[in-house]
């Protein structure tokens, strides 16, 4: 498939479980988008492309209150989350975070929204294409924590009604960022 | 048999007979489970998938130990703590002291079913550490005090009214029952025991050899919560869990959601791998790896493919006794077809031993399991084994061992009853009523009476003109064609011979033992499969016929597998099924006739019963269609085609006749709402109660053997 159909599939499937997908051209455009969601502190742990672009001081300066270290703490007020991505598969919308960082854990639990900023060309078909990274990552790292995400949290667990955001995010919005990392290995 | 334990049994059933809500409940989430999963599946191989998935699996059971101690040396090397428990006991006992030991008061817990198999909340709380699911299923049943009702979805049974009253018992305020609202409140209420928890405890869907790391398939995000935020991870998984590779890990992620919700994918995977940060320190992760039979389950040579099972719940959602009951009664922990074997293996045979024999035996399950188990078949041998334990009923035990195995006696009897049943018939061929203790029979679906004449006694006066016949094929009739509607046989030579085919009847064929061996009479059943073989092939004809699938299936398949292993008999068993074949794929796949009778009917409005035998054992639906609408008429498709009549041969009669009915009345409604004014069909069983069914409820809608249509174009 080529980039641009497995960008077109990618964002079907992940509208198709409910994830939010928007087209960000700089960082000025990410901080437009979250500062409206921000109705307390947004979690913003470490992550590589996000220090490359400059989000939290953008953020900062943008006059979003930030919450980047003892997230633990802040997590009964924490609003949104904010993340990079490690890839996504078209097939099924899915982002992938190596999680094994507790703040990027966090980040991606307890607040109510979830942003993650995912340049389009780590895009791969689908989960068996990401098996290979899989493998790259235990031989990098013995100790790991890796994340499927796929739309927000959702239950049915009461009389089989689809209902989003039980216990993790309630909304997923999914910042497709070119040129932000074309490096499956990091955030 | 325990006495007790059947009318508590019998109990259950009746209670949740005694509740439409939730049959019509499970219906509706059976009906959009299949199209959820179909579209779900739409550009994926399932067949490719599910054999990818057995053999993973029984390559990972055959080699246990071998990457058993693969997964424990890599998990360790990771940091984790892997204890290996025998027993429920076992298991509860190691996490209980573990929680002491680091003094932990609260435990949150994400789902994990062999928590519900050993009961470890139990365990927990007489630890005096408490307990707390997070999942919102399972928390509605901790609240109710219940056990799960579904594998995947754990409070399947319950209603918003009833979850809104628990809810508010916990807020002490009137929660509204609005499910968005009862979510909002779980989310609350459960954020909190996260952040106190000081352990937190999983299952895990898949353990991986190559990694020593567990993956976890949910959507909620609890699971994520659980295994992040205490400082102790417990996950308790069974053994069966491992796989060697993360391919074969992803094969299982890939079909797991899809046959579970028909979700292409749950909202969150998880893999973990050893003991990751946690605050300041390090996690401290332990696996429980369970066992609690997994191993005697291995072990079994008939039911060791129960392992394969990575508990996708399926297999309840498209059984028309779970649907018709729940899991409340059709299961124990485990619930539906797998969790009678289950159970079984986990909890004792005698748990498993009512609803051992609350399956109807219709194989949907085996169509839709990711993991090709023949859920049926394992069921039957289950059914042997506690027939062999606990005695299979003496009257049971008498007609099969001593009058069924003795053809003489038993035909001669069957003669007997067709004269004694005179003064209920009346000289009719239908039983409408029954007197007495056998009254509640017919309350809900008339009878067939015993033929005057069988079809074996008036075989050979009737006339056969075919000069140069292409075939010469004999009939196995089975007792129903035989002894119930004999007209059927006389229909199907009169097809046959239109076809230049000669039928023979071989007078030494006894009944095909299927109802022996749905009874756990499994020596009978080979009893009479030895008879049968030597009865059918004594004049060497070309092929054999069948009117009945369930007889279909028994001469191709089960008298193989009886006799596979006895050199008398082996290789005629294997002539016998490779010749056998049932009339519609006959005329259709081996004579290549469909057209001799096109055109031939006026276009009547019909529309066909697939009998599950027929469809799932013997792999024939087309054909019918096909010999139907060729001959002229105009085929209506109903709802549900394909779904179970709730015939069952003795389940309708003796062991479950209150849930054949409510199986039967679905069906009634089905027929009805298609519009047509005949539903044809290619079973005689099927034939009986349907009958019976649209009689009693007196539906004018003909009830006609594919034959007896074709023989209805011919005249
Ligand atoms: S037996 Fe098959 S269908 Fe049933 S739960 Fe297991 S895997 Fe799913």
């Amino acid at each position: 498939m080529s980039q641009t159909a497995l960008q077109k599939t990618f964002c079907a499937a992940a509208e198709a479980v409910g994830a939010e997908v928007t087209f960000v051209a700089d960082v000025k455009a990410v901080v437009d988008y979250v500062k409206p969601l921000a109705t307390g502190p947004v979690m913003i742990p470490q992550f590589a492309s996000g220090e490359r672009l400059g989000l939290a001081t953008a953020l900062k300066a943008g006059g979003v209150a930030l919450s980047q270290s003892n997230l633990r703490q802040g997590a009964a007020t924490a609003s949104v989350g904010v993340t990079g991505a490690n890839f996504a598969f078209a097939a099924t919308g899915t982002v992938v975070l190596e999680s094994t960082a507790e703040d990027i854990r966090l980040a991606t639990t307890l607040p109510e929204h979830h942003v993650v900023l995912l340049d389009p060309s780590k895009i791969l078909t689908d989960d068996l294409a990401a098996v290979p990274y899989l493998r790259t990552f235990h031989n990098n790292s013995p100790r790991n924590y890796l994340a499927y995400i796929t739309g927000p949290s959702r239950t049915a667990d009461i009389e089989r009604v689809l209902t989003i955001g039980v216990h993790g995010p309630k909304r997923l919005h999914i910042l497709l960022f070119s040129g932000l990392s074309n490096d499956p290995l990091e955030i | 048999m325990s006495k007790i334990r059947a009318k508590e049994y019998q109990g259950r059933i009746d209670q949740a007979l005694a509740n439409p809500k939730l049959q019509d409940a499970l219906h509706k989430f059976g009906d959009a489970f299949l199209i959820a999963r179909e579209k779900a599946f739409s550009d994926y191989d399932f067949e490719a998938l599910r054999e990818e998935i057995a053999s993973c699996k029984d390559e990972v059971a055959e080699n246990r130990q071998q990457y058993l101690e693969q997964f424990i040396t890599n998990a360790e090397a990771a940091g984790t703590t892997v204890y290996l428990a025998k027993t429920a006991d076992d298991a509860n006992a190691y996490i209980a002291k573990l929680a002491q030991d680091r003094g932990v008061k609260l435990v949150v817990k994400s789902k994990s079913m062999a928590s519900e198999e050993t009961h470890l909340n139990r365990a927990l709380e007489s630890a005096g550490i408490e307990a707390l699911e997070t999942d919102l299923g399972e928390w509605i049943i901790q609240l109710a005090g219940q056990r799960p009702s579904h594998m995947v979805m754990p409070a399947i049974h319950m209603f918003k009214e009833e979850v809104a009253e628990l809810f508010s018992k916990v807020t002490g305020v009137e929660e509204p029952a609005e499910i968005a609202h009862l979510v909002q409140v779980a989310r609350e209420q459960l954020r909190q025991g996260y952040l106190d928890a000081d352990m937190g405890i999983t299952g895990a869907n898949i353990a991986v050899a190559e990694t020593g790391g567990i993956a976890l398939v949910t959507n909620e995000g609890n699971a994520r919560l659980v295994s992040t935020l205490p400082k102790i991870h417990v996950a308790l998984l069974g053994v069966e869990k491992i796989v060697p590779t993360i391919e074969d890990a992803a094969t299982i992620i890939r079909t797991l959601p899809k046959n579970a919700t028909g979700q292409l994918l749950t909202s969150y995977v998880t893999w973990i791998r050893g003991a990751v940060p946690c605050g300041d320190e390090e996690k401290e992760l332990h696996l429980v790896l369970l066992d609690n039979g997994r191993s005697a389950l291995a072990e079994s040579p008939h039911c060791k493919d129960a392992l394969r099972c990575i508990k996708c719940g399926a297999c309840a959602n498209v059984c028309p006794v779970y649907q018709t009951v729940g899991g409340h009664v059709f299961g124990h922990v485990y619930i539906g077809a797998i969790g009678i074997i289950l159970t079984a293996f986990f909890h004792g045979l005698d748990k498993a031993a009512e609803i051992v024999r609350a399956c109807i035996g219709c194989r949907a399950c085996v169509t839709v399991c990711p993991s090709n188990i023949d859920l049926e078949n394992i069921i039957l041998s289950l059914r042997e084994t506690i027939g062999h334990e606990e005695g299979i009923g003496l009257g049971k035990s008498i007609v099969f061992r001593k009058v069924m195995r003795n053809r003489k006696l038993f035909h001669s009897l069957i003669r007997a009853a067709s004269l004694l049943q005179r003064p209920v018939t009346g000289g009719s061929r239908t039983i409408r009523h029954l007197p007495l203790f056998f009254s509640s029979l017919t309350e809900w679906r008339t009878l067939p009476a015993v033929a005057e004449k069988s079809l074996r006694d008036q075989w050979d006066k009737i006339p056969q003109r075919i000069e140069k016949p292409r075939y010469k094929v004999a009939l196995f009739g089975g007792c129903a064609n035989d002894f119930l509607y004999p007209e059927l046989g006389i229909d199907l030579i009169k097809v046959m011979n239109k076809l230049a085919v000669e039928v023979s009847y071989p007078q030494k064929q006894n009944c095909c033992g299927v109802p022996a061996l749905y009874s756990g009479d499994k020596e009978t059943a080979v009893a009479l499969a030895e008879q049968n073989v030597a009865a059918m092939l004594e004049d060497d004809p070309d092929f054999i016929l069948t009117t009945c699938p369930t007889c279909t299936m028994a001469l191709q398949r089960d008298f193989v597998e009886f006799l596979k292993d006895n050199p008398v008999w082996a290789a005629k068993a294997k002539r016998l099924a490779e010749i056998t074949i049932d009339a519609a794929g006959f005329i259709v796949n081996q004579l290549g006739a469909t057209e001799v009778f096109k055109g031939l009917s006026a276009p009547e409005k019909v529309t066909y019963h697939d009998s599950c035998h027929l469809k799932r054992g013997a792999g024939v639906w087309r054909e019918p269609r096909e010999l139907l609408t060729t001959s002229g008429r105009q085929l209506v498709e109903m709802d549900h085609a394909d779904r179970c009549c709730g015939f069952g041969g003795s389940y309708s009669l003796t062991s479950h006749p209150d849930i054949s009915k409510q199986i039967l009345g679905d069906k009634v409604k089905d027929i009805e709402n298609s519009g047509a004014t005949c539903v044809a069909i290619d079973c005689p069983g099927c034939m009986l109660q349907l009958r019976g069914g649209l009689e009693k409820k007196e539906v004018d809608v003909r009830v006609k053997h594919t034959i007896e249509l074709l023989a209805e174009s011919l005249s």
